[in-house]
Protein backbone atom coordinates (compact mmCIF):
# COMPACT_ATOMS: atom_id res chain seq x y z
CA UNK A 1 0.00 0.00 0.00
CA UNK A 2 1.46 3.25 -1.40
CA UNK A 3 1.81 6.03 1.66
CA UNK A 4 -0.79 9.18 1.57
CA UNK A 5 2.97 11.32 0.65
CA UNK A 6 2.85 9.61 -2.53
CA UNK A 7 -0.12 9.41 -3.77
CA UNK A 8 -1.14 13.12 -2.72
CA UNK A 9 2.64 13.84 -4.84
CA UNK A 10 0.73 11.23 -7.72
CA UNK A 11 -2.27 12.74 -7.82
CA UNK A 12 -0.97 16.39 -8.04
CA UNK A 13 1.61 15.36 -10.88
CA UNK A 14 -1.62 14.06 -12.76
CA UNK A 15 -3.05 17.48 -12.22
CA UNK A 16 -0.24 18.11 -14.69
CA UNK A 17 -0.80 16.26 -17.06
CA UNK A 18 1.74 13.82 -16.25
CA UNK A 19 0.49 10.18 -17.66
CA UNK A 20 3.17 8.44 -16.30
CA UNK A 21 2.37 9.67 -12.92
CA UNK A 22 -1.32 8.66 -13.58
CA UNK A 23 -0.07 5.13 -14.62
CA UNK A 24 1.40 4.94 -11.05
CA UNK A 25 -1.38 5.80 -9.49
CA UNK A 26 -3.60 3.58 -10.79
CA UNK A 27 -1.01 0.52 -10.36
CA UNK A 28 -1.14 1.75 -6.36
CA UNK A 29 -4.58 2.23 -5.90
CA UNK A 30 -7.07 0.22 -8.35
CA UNK A 31 -6.72 -2.45 -6.37
CA UNK A 32 -8.45 -0.89 -3.26
CA UNK A 33 -11.36 0.79 -5.36
CA UNK A 34 -11.59 -1.51 -7.61
CA UNK A 35 -12.50 -3.90 -4.02
CA UNK A 36 -15.03 -0.94 -3.39
CA UNK A 37 -16.76 -0.91 -6.38
CA UNK A 38 -17.05 -4.58 -6.63
CA UNK A 39 -19.07 -3.85 -3.13
CA UNK A 40 -21.71 -1.73 -4.58
CA UNK A 41 -22.05 -3.68 -7.81
CA UNK A 42 -21.03 -6.95 -7.65
CA UNK A 43 -21.12 -7.70 -10.80
CA UNK A 44 -17.47 -7.86 -12.34
CA UNK A 45 -18.10 -6.60 -16.17
CA UNK A 46 -19.92 -3.36 -14.51
CA UNK A 47 -17.58 -3.26 -12.09
CA UNK A 48 -14.41 -2.90 -14.38
CA UNK A 49 -16.10 -0.41 -16.64
CA UNK A 50 -16.80 1.66 -13.41
CA UNK A 51 -13.16 1.60 -12.36
CA UNK A 52 -12.33 3.11 -15.63
CA UNK A 53 -14.91 5.78 -15.11
CA UNK A 54 -13.94 6.69 -11.68
CA UNK A 55 -10.19 6.59 -13.08
CA UNK A 56 -11.20 9.05 -15.76
CA UNK A 57 -12.66 11.24 -12.99
CA UNK A 58 -9.71 11.37 -11.06
CA UNK A 59 -7.58 12.50 -13.70
CA UNK A 60 -9.76 15.15 -14.91
CA UNK A 61 -10.40 16.11 -11.75
CA UNK A 62 -7.16 15.68 -10.32
CA UNK A 63 -6.41 19.20 -9.54
CA UNK A 64 -9.32 19.72 -7.72
CA UNK A 65 -8.40 17.51 -4.74
CA UNK A 66 -6.00 19.40 -2.49
CA UNK A 67 -9.20 21.82 -2.54
CA UNK A 68 -11.20 19.39 -0.44
CA UNK A 69 -9.99 18.69 2.66
CA UNK A 70 -10.22 14.75 3.00
CA UNK A 71 -7.00 12.53 2.23
CA UNK A 72 -6.15 11.61 -0.99
CA UNK A 73 -6.88 7.85 -0.43
CA UNK A 74 -10.66 8.97 0.48
CA UNK A 75 -11.10 11.32 -2.29
CA UNK A 76 -10.76 8.67 -4.40
CA UNK A 77 -12.50 6.02 -2.87
CA UNK A 78 -15.35 8.51 -2.50
CA UNK A 79 -15.44 8.90 -6.41
CA UNK A 80 -14.96 5.24 -6.65
CA UNK A 81 -17.94 4.66 -4.81
CA UNK A 82 -20.20 7.37 -6.24
CA UNK A 83 -19.40 6.55 -9.72
CA UNK A 84 -20.56 2.99 -8.22
CA UNK A 85 -23.51 4.29 -7.04
CA UNK A 86 -24.39 5.72 -10.12
CA UNK A 87 -23.85 2.75 -12.52
CA UNK A 88 -25.82 1.14 -9.99
CA UNK A 89 -28.85 3.94 -10.24
CA UNK A 90 -28.60 4.83 -13.98
CA UNK A 91 -31.57 3.10 -14.74
CA UNK A 92 -33.61 4.90 -12.13
CA UNK A 93 -32.11 8.30 -12.12
CA UNK A 94 -30.75 10.41 -14.78
CA UNK A 95 -26.98 11.39 -13.11
CA UNK A 96 -24.34 14.32 -14.44
CA UNK A 97 -21.98 12.04 -15.57
CA UNK A 98 -19.56 13.89 -13.47
CA UNK A 99 -21.38 14.09 -10.89
CA UNK A 100 -19.13 11.56 -8.54
CA UNK A 101 -16.35 13.74 -8.37
CA UNK A 102 -18.48 17.18 -7.98
CA UNK A 103 -20.03 15.34 -4.92
CA UNK A 104 -16.93 16.21 -2.46
CA UNK A 105 -17.37 20.33 -2.92
CA UNK A 106 -14.24 22.22 -2.75
CA UNK A 107 -14.94 24.52 0.19
CA UNK A 108 -12.01 25.70 2.36
CA UNK A 109 -11.54 22.46 4.56
CA UNK A 110 -11.64 23.10 8.48
CA UNK A 111 -8.50 21.22 9.07
CA UNK A 112 -8.91 20.74 13.05
CA UNK A 113 -12.30 19.01 12.33
CA UNK A 114 -10.91 16.97 9.57
CA UNK A 115 -8.25 15.81 12.49
CA UNK A 116 -10.59 15.15 14.95
CA UNK A 117 -13.15 13.10 12.16
CA UNK A 118 -9.83 11.18 11.09
CA UNK A 119 -9.07 10.00 14.81
CA UNK A 120 -12.70 9.44 15.10
CA UNK A 121 -12.62 6.94 11.74
CA UNK A 122 -11.02 4.53 13.53
CA UNK A 123 -13.62 4.01 16.17
CA UNK A 124 -16.21 3.47 13.72
CA UNK A 125 -16.26 -0.54 13.36
CA UNK A 126 -16.30 -0.73 17.53
CA UNK A 127 -18.62 1.95 17.19
CA UNK A 128 -21.44 0.28 14.70
CA UNK A 129 -20.84 -2.64 17.52
CA UNK A 130 -22.58 -1.15 19.64
CA UNK A 131 -25.72 -0.59 17.82
CA UNK A 132 -28.43 -3.10 17.35
CA UNK A 133 -27.45 -5.56 15.18
CA UNK A 134 -30.28 -4.40 12.15
CA UNK A 135 -28.87 -1.20 12.99
CA UNK A 136 -25.29 -1.46 12.34
CA UNK A 137 -25.95 -3.94 9.32
CA UNK A 138 -28.12 -0.70 8.03
CA UNK A 139 -25.29 1.79 7.97
CA UNK A 140 -23.11 -0.65 6.57
CA UNK A 141 -25.71 -1.64 3.87
CA UNK A 142 -25.65 2.09 2.62
CA UNK A 143 -22.12 2.80 3.11
CA UNK A 144 -20.80 -0.54 1.29
CA UNK A 145 -23.77 -1.43 -1.03
CA UNK A 146 -24.62 1.94 -1.48
CA UNK A 147 -28.50 1.36 -0.90
CA UNK A 148 -31.08 3.43 -0.40
CA UNK A 149 -33.58 4.14 2.05
CA UNK A 150 -35.90 1.98 -0.26
CA UNK A 151 -33.91 -1.23 -0.56
CA UNK A 152 -33.23 -0.70 3.40
CA UNK A 153 -36.84 -0.95 4.39
CA UNK A 154 -37.33 -3.85 1.58
CA UNK A 155 -34.78 -5.95 3.36
CA UNK A 156 -35.75 -5.03 6.70
CA UNK A 157 -39.39 -5.29 6.12
CA UNK A 158 -39.89 -1.67 7.74
CA UNK A 159 -41.59 1.44 6.16
CA UNK A 160 -39.53 3.66 4.27
CA UNK A 161 -39.69 6.22 6.89
CA UNK A 162 -39.40 3.76 9.99
CA UNK A 163 -36.44 3.38 8.57
CA UNK A 164 -35.22 6.77 7.37
CA UNK A 165 -35.84 7.43 11.68
CA UNK A 166 -33.99 4.46 12.30
CA UNK A 167 -30.82 5.31 10.35
CA UNK A 168 -30.68 8.88 11.38
CA UNK A 169 -31.27 7.85 15.08
CA UNK A 170 -28.51 5.36 14.11
CA UNK A 171 -25.73 7.98 12.60
CA UNK A 172 -26.63 10.59 15.59
CA UNK A 173 -25.62 7.48 18.19
CA UNK A 174 -22.46 6.89 15.68
CA UNK A 175 -21.65 10.47 15.63
CA UNK A 176 -21.65 10.42 19.60
CA UNK A 177 -20.17 6.96 20.25
CA UNK A 178 -17.60 8.24 17.86
CA UNK A 179 -16.56 11.42 19.54
CA UNK A 180 -15.93 10.04 22.90
CA UNK B 1 -15.55 19.35 18.44
CA UNK B 2 -17.95 17.04 15.76
CA UNK B 3 -21.63 18.91 16.51
CA UNK B 4 -21.85 21.34 18.88
CA UNK B 5 -25.14 23.13 19.35
CA UNK B 6 -23.50 26.40 18.39
CA UNK B 7 -21.41 24.72 15.92
CA UNK B 8 -23.85 23.12 13.27
CA UNK B 9 -27.72 22.17 13.81
CA UNK B 10 -27.86 18.33 14.72
CA UNK B 11 -30.54 18.16 11.61
CA UNK B 12 -27.95 19.30 9.29
CA UNK B 13 -25.52 17.58 10.62
CA UNK B 14 -27.61 14.33 9.92
CA UNK B 15 -28.29 15.45 6.45
CA UNK B 16 -24.69 15.76 5.67
CA UNK B 17 -24.56 12.12 6.70
CA UNK B 18 -27.08 11.11 4.06
CA UNK B 19 -25.78 12.98 1.42
CA UNK B 20 -22.17 11.16 2.10
CA UNK B 21 -24.51 7.79 1.94
CA UNK B 22 -26.57 8.98 -0.85
CA UNK B 23 -29.23 8.41 1.24
CA UNK B 24 -31.62 11.73 -0.20
CA UNK B 25 -33.98 11.79 -2.49
CA UNK B 26 -33.05 13.41 -5.71
CA UNK B 27 -34.68 16.72 -5.27
CA UNK B 28 -33.13 16.72 -1.45
CA UNK B 29 -30.09 16.13 -2.71
CA UNK B 30 -29.91 18.67 -4.93
CA UNK B 31 -31.13 20.80 -2.48
CA UNK B 32 -28.48 20.40 0.14
CA UNK B 33 -26.08 20.38 -2.84
CA UNK B 34 -26.39 23.87 -3.48
CA UNK B 35 -26.24 24.97 0.37
CA UNK B 36 -23.02 23.36 0.16
CA UNK B 37 -21.41 26.00 -2.16
CA UNK B 38 -22.55 28.72 0.10
CA UNK B 39 -22.26 27.40 4.15
CA UNK B 40 -18.90 26.27 4.25
CA UNK B 41 -19.77 25.05 7.84
CA UNK B 42 -21.77 22.75 6.37
CA UNK B 43 -19.67 21.49 3.39
CA UNK B 44 -17.16 21.21 6.32
CA UNK B 45 -19.54 18.80 8.41
CA UNK B 46 -19.95 17.21 5.30
CA UNK B 47 -16.27 16.35 4.50
CA UNK B 48 -16.13 15.38 8.56
CA UNK B 49 -18.58 12.60 7.95
CA UNK B 50 -16.82 11.83 4.35
CA UNK B 51 -13.65 11.03 6.39
CA UNK B 52 -15.40 9.59 9.67
CA UNK B 53 -17.22 6.64 7.16
CA UNK B 54 -13.88 6.14 5.65
CA UNK B 55 -13.21 4.13 8.24
CA UNK B 56 -15.06 1.27 7.00
CA UNK B 57 -13.22 1.36 4.04
CA UNK B 58 -10.51 -1.16 5.76
CA UNK B 59 -12.79 -3.78 5.97
CA UNK B 60 -13.09 -4.30 1.92
CA UNK B 61 -11.11 -6.39 0.41
CA UNK B 62 -8.51 -5.40 -2.44
CA UNK B 63 -9.41 -6.90 -5.46
CA UNK B 64 -6.87 -6.72 -8.58
CA UNK B 65 -8.68 -5.74 -12.01
CA UNK B 66 -7.12 -7.61 -14.90
CA UNK B 67 -4.59 -5.83 -16.77
CA UNK B 68 -6.77 -5.30 -20.33
CA UNK B 69 -9.01 -2.79 -17.58
CA UNK B 70 -6.04 -0.19 -16.98
CA UNK B 71 -5.23 -0.53 -21.13
CA UNK B 72 -8.98 0.07 -22.11
CA UNK B 73 -9.01 3.14 -19.77
CA UNK B 74 -5.56 4.39 -21.48
CA UNK B 75 -7.63 4.27 -24.47
CA UNK B 76 -10.84 5.93 -23.44
CA UNK B 77 -8.48 8.69 -21.84
CA UNK B 78 -5.28 9.34 -24.35
CA UNK B 79 -6.69 7.59 -27.29
CA UNK B 80 -3.97 4.94 -28.51
CA UNK B 81 -2.82 1.86 -26.44
CA UNK B 82 0.29 3.02 -24.78
CA UNK B 83 1.75 -0.20 -25.41
CA UNK B 84 1.46 -0.50 -28.95
CA UNK B 85 2.09 2.96 -30.39
CA UNK B 86 0.86 3.97 -33.67
CA UNK B 87 3.96 5.11 -34.98
CA UNK B 88 6.42 2.64 -34.14
CA UNK B 89 4.22 -0.20 -35.19
CA UNK B 90 3.85 1.58 -39.24
CA UNK B 91 7.66 2.06 -39.12
CA UNK B 92 9.42 5.48 -39.42
CA UNK B 93 9.41 5.92 -43.22
CA UNK B 94 5.50 5.40 -43.31
CA UNK B 95 5.29 7.60 -40.60
CA UNK B 96 7.66 9.99 -42.40
CA UNK B 97 5.20 9.55 -45.79
CA UNK B 98 2.35 10.22 -43.67
CA UNK B 99 3.39 13.11 -42.29
CA UNK B 100 4.12 14.13 -45.57
CA UNK B 101 0.60 13.58 -46.59
CA UNK B 102 -0.37 15.47 -44.01
CA UNK B 103 1.62 18.39 -44.23
CA UNK B 104 0.37 18.28 -48.49
CA UNK B 105 -3.34 18.16 -47.60
CA UNK B 106 -2.30 21.13 -44.83
CA UNK B 107 -1.03 23.53 -47.22
CA UNK B 108 -3.45 22.79 -50.15
CA UNK B 109 -5.70 23.60 -47.24
CA UNK B 110 -4.35 26.66 -46.47
CA UNK B 111 -3.25 27.82 -50.40
CA UNK B 112 -7.13 27.50 -51.43
CA UNK B 113 -8.70 29.18 -48.52
CA UNK B 114 -6.17 31.69 -47.18
CA UNK B 115 -8.40 35.13 -45.91
CA UNK B 116 -10.48 33.16 -43.40
CA UNK B 117 -9.01 31.66 -40.42
CA UNK B 118 -9.53 27.93 -41.36
CA UNK B 119 -10.49 25.35 -38.50
CA UNK B 120 -7.89 22.86 -39.23
CA UNK B 121 -9.72 19.67 -41.02
CA UNK B 122 -8.82 16.75 -38.81
CA UNK B 123 -6.88 14.22 -41.04
CA UNK B 124 -8.29 10.67 -41.37
CA UNK B 125 -6.37 7.70 -41.02
CA UNK B 126 -6.65 4.40 -40.63
CA UNK B 127 -4.25 1.57 -40.03
CA UNK B 128 -5.95 -2.03 -41.36
CA UNK B 129 -3.61 -4.67 -40.43
CA UNK B 130 -3.58 -8.62 -39.39
CA UNK B 131 -3.21 -9.57 -35.87
CA UNK B 132 0.04 -11.02 -36.72
CA UNK B 133 0.59 -8.22 -38.67
CA UNK B 134 1.07 -10.58 -42.60
CA UNK B 135 -0.85 -7.80 -43.99
CA UNK B 136 -0.89 -4.19 -43.55
CA UNK B 137 -2.13 -1.11 -45.36
CA UNK B 138 -2.21 2.46 -44.51
CA UNK B 139 -4.88 4.26 -45.04
CA UNK B 140 -5.14 7.89 -45.59
CA UNK B 141 -8.61 10.18 -46.34
CA UNK B 142 -8.04 12.75 -48.95
CA UNK B 143 -11.16 15.23 -47.87
CA UNK B 144 -10.91 17.19 -51.01
CA UNK B 145 -11.11 14.56 -53.47
CA UNK B 146 -13.18 12.33 -51.33
CA UNK B 147 -11.15 9.53 -51.69
CA UNK B 148 -9.53 7.49 -49.47
CA UNK B 149 -5.25 6.38 -50.04
CA UNK B 150 -3.58 3.13 -49.29
CA UNK B 151 -0.39 2.11 -48.91
CA UNK B 152 0.49 -1.12 -48.85
CA UNK B 153 3.58 -2.26 -46.49
CA UNK B 154 3.20 -5.73 -45.69
CA UNK B 155 1.29 -8.82 -47.22
CA UNK B 156 -0.31 -10.16 -50.12
CA UNK B 157 -3.38 -12.11 -51.70
CA UNK B 158 -3.11 -15.69 -51.71
CA UNK B 159 -2.57 -17.12 -54.89
CA UNK B 160 -5.47 -17.09 -57.23
CA UNK B 161 -7.41 -15.20 -54.89
CA UNK B 162 -7.69 -11.15 -54.06
CA UNK B 163 -7.73 -8.78 -51.40
CA UNK B 164 -11.15 -6.82 -51.42
CA UNK B 165 -11.64 -3.30 -49.09
CA UNK B 166 -14.70 -3.07 -46.91
CA UNK B 167 -16.44 -0.19 -45.08
CA UNK B 168 -18.42 -1.08 -42.09
CA UNK B 169 -20.68 1.73 -40.39
CA UNK B 170 -21.96 0.72 -37.06
CA UNK B 171 -23.80 -2.10 -37.63
CA UNK B 172 -24.77 -2.42 -41.32
CA UNK B 173 -23.80 -4.27 -43.39
CA UNK B 174 -20.15 -3.79 -45.06
CA UNK B 175 -19.96 -1.76 -48.13
CA UNK B 176 -17.14 -2.75 -50.71
CA UNK B 177 -14.65 -0.14 -51.76
CA UNK B 178 -13.37 -2.35 -54.11
CA UNK B 179 -10.47 -5.15 -54.99
CA UNK B 180 -7.26 -3.72 -54.28
CA UNK B 181 -4.56 -4.10 -56.91
CA UNK B 182 -1.25 -6.63 -55.98
CA UNK B 183 0.84 -3.97 -54.94
CA UNK B 184 1.76 -0.81 -53.93
CA UNK B 185 -0.57 2.77 -53.49
CA UNK B 186 -3.94 3.23 -54.78
CA UNK B 187 -7.10 5.15 -53.96
CA UNK B 188 -10.65 4.19 -53.74
CA UNK B 189 -13.50 6.93 -53.65
CA UNK B 190 -15.62 7.05 -50.49
CA UNK B 191 -19.19 6.41 -51.18
CA UNK B 192 -20.97 10.17 -50.09
CA UNK B 193 -23.45 7.92 -47.81
CA UNK B 194 -19.99 6.58 -45.78
CA UNK B 195 -18.22 10.60 -45.42
CA UNK B 196 -20.38 11.56 -42.93
CA UNK B 197 -19.75 8.94 -40.21
CA UNK B 198 -15.90 8.80 -41.54
CA UNK B 199 -14.75 9.14 -38.13
CA UNK B 200 -16.67 5.82 -36.57
CA UNK B 201 -15.69 3.56 -39.87
CA UNK B 202 -13.93 0.35 -39.90
CA UNK B 203 -11.73 -0.78 -42.36
CA UNK B 204 -11.59 -4.24 -43.42
CA UNK B 205 -10.00 -6.69 -46.03
CA UNK B 206 -11.13 -9.70 -47.28
CA UNK B 207 -9.91 -12.51 -48.96
CA UNK B 208 -11.95 -13.41 -52.04
CA UNK B 209 -12.03 -15.05 -55.20
CA UNK B 210 -10.28 -14.11 -58.49
CA UNK B 211 -12.88 -10.53 -59.39
CA UNK B 212 -14.08 -10.26 -56.01
CA UNK B 213 -16.75 -11.49 -53.90
CA UNK B 214 -19.65 -12.85 -56.02
CA UNK B 215 -22.54 -11.73 -53.47
CA UNK B 216 -21.45 -8.28 -52.75
CA UNK B 217 -20.74 -9.47 -49.22
CA UNK B 218 -17.22 -10.69 -48.04
CA UNK B 219 -17.51 -14.42 -48.49
CA UNK B 220 -14.03 -15.24 -47.33
CA UNK B 221 -11.71 -15.05 -43.91
CA UNK B 222 -11.49 -11.28 -43.36
CA UNK B 223 -7.02 -10.44 -43.18
CA UNK B 224 -7.14 -7.34 -41.91
CA UNK B 225 -8.97 -4.81 -39.77
CA UNK B 226 -8.85 -0.75 -38.94
CA UNK B 227 -10.69 1.85 -36.99
CA UNK B 228 -10.84 4.93 -38.59
CA UNK B 229 -9.34 7.97 -36.42
CA UNK B 230 -8.75 11.73 -36.51
CA UNK B 231 -5.49 12.28 -36.10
Amino acid sequence: MATTDEIEDLIARSALGDRAAFSRLYDRTSAKLFGIILRVLKDRASAEDALQDAFMKIWRHASRYSANGASPMTWMITIARNTAIDHLRRKRETVDADDAADRLVSSAPNPEQSAVAAGEARRITACLDELEQDRGAAVRGAYLEGRSYADLAESFGVPLNTMRTWLRRSLQRLQECMAR
Amino acid sequence: MTTGPDDIPQDDSLLAAEYVLRLLDPVEDAAFRARLATEPALAAEMTAWTTRLSGLDADVAEVAPRPAVKTGLERRLFGQPQRLPFWRRVGLWQAVSLASVALAAFLALQSLQPPQPVAPTPLFVSEIAAEDQSLRLLAVYDAQAAELRLTRTAGSAAEGRVLQLWAIAGDAAPVSLGVLPETGTTAVILPEALRAGLADLVLAISDEPAGGSPTGAPTGAVLAVGQVSAL
